[in-house]
């Protein structure tokens, strides 16, 4: 009966993940003013959590629908969450980059990918995230 | 019981087989050559290519495209696109570096679609000079007709958003008159 019991243990109990990736050259410890674009399929207010997270980080931080802020900022933040259902939605996956206010270049990056097992709130996943891209 | 035992055992493996079967293969760096669509203006010295952000696939995870193999498939692409005089592996005249920022890739579907986007940075080693940055996005979607599993479509529509990107940057650079 091994077998039996190790595959669907293997199957149900996938790692959690996170990681993040900054650009060569990239200072993110100079950004303080951010602007989240919100994504607009997003009718969960993901943005408005990214930019709440950020405040509670110590930054500045405003979210709207535009592409671009109204007042200039170091940097615009954008993100992709992905949503799957087992017994209830929740949040599987969630990217977020962070780019230079002017360009738009990226200049970092983060995800966290979290199984149903160790699913989080979406709060937890925006720390998660957020956490890793500045540790 | 021990019938019972043995088909529990018999249908897991059944289902390991299937799964291995199934496993993600990373993006290849042939696959994300890009062939010039035009001859372009070349710039007469060398330049060295190094790639970060990508990401290494795990078997039973999606494909993924790894900095190696984008960084392969840039340096063949300038090579067939003849747009430096050589493509060197470190002391050229020109470092051109690419920050994959962004993968976007769905969970699952019939038609995949991968949004890339990638930050290029050309520098002149000489004098230390940022000549040309830019941000490409490019995007690929993979249909059904090109593969029936779903592991593959998501290897040719990372595949296909990585040279469409590198089609892009080597445009790009064509453009410059260094």
């Amino acid at each position: 009966m091994g077998i039996g019991m190790l595959l669907p243990i293997l199957m149900l109990s996938a790692c959690a993940t996170n990681n993040a990736t900054k650009a060569p050259d990239a200072n993110l410890s100079k950004l303080k003013t951010f602007y989240v674009v919100r994504v607009p399929e997003d009718e969960r207010g993901i943005e408005k959590l990214i930019a709440a997270r950020l405040t509670a980080m110590g930054y500045q931080s405003t979210a709207g629908d535009a592409p671009k802020p109204a007042a200039m900022v170091d940097a615009i933040v954008t993100y992709q969450d992905r949503w799957m259902w087992d017994i209830t939605m929740y949040m599987i996956k969630l990217d977020i980059q962070i780019r230079d206010g002017t360009s738009g270049a990226i200049l970092a990056k983060g995800e966290v990918m979290r199984p149903s097992l160790q699913r989080k709130s979406p709060e937890g996943m925006v720390e998660e995230t957020l956490g890793v891209i500045f540790k | 019981m021990r019938t019972a035992a043995r088909s529990v055992a018999l249908a897991c493996v059944i289902a390991a087989a299937t799964l291995a079967g199934g496993c993600a293969t990373p993006a290849s760096s042939v696959a994300m050559t890009a062939t010039p669509a035009a001859s372009v203006h070349q710039i007469g010295s060398d330049v060295s290519v190094a790639v970060s952000g990508g990401k290494e696939t795990a078997s039973m995870g999606a494909s993924q495209i790894s900095d190696e193999a984008f960084a392969q498939a840039l340096r063949d692409s300038i090579e067939k696109s003849g747009l430096f005089a050589k493509v060197s592996s470190s002391g050229a005249r020109y470092k051109l570096t690419g920050f994959i920022g962004k993968v976007d890739q769905p969970l699952m579907g019939f038609s995949l679609t991968v949004k890339m986007e990638v930050n290029y940075t050309l520098v002149d080693t000489q004098s230390g000079t940022t000549v040309w940055t830019k941000d490409i996005a490019s995007e690929y979607t993979a249909k059904t007709g090109e593969a029936f599993a779903a592991v593959k479509r998501m290897r040719l529509a990372n595949e296909g958003a990585a040279r469409e990107n590198i089609q892009q940057a080597v445009a790009a650079m064509a453009a410059l008159t260094l």
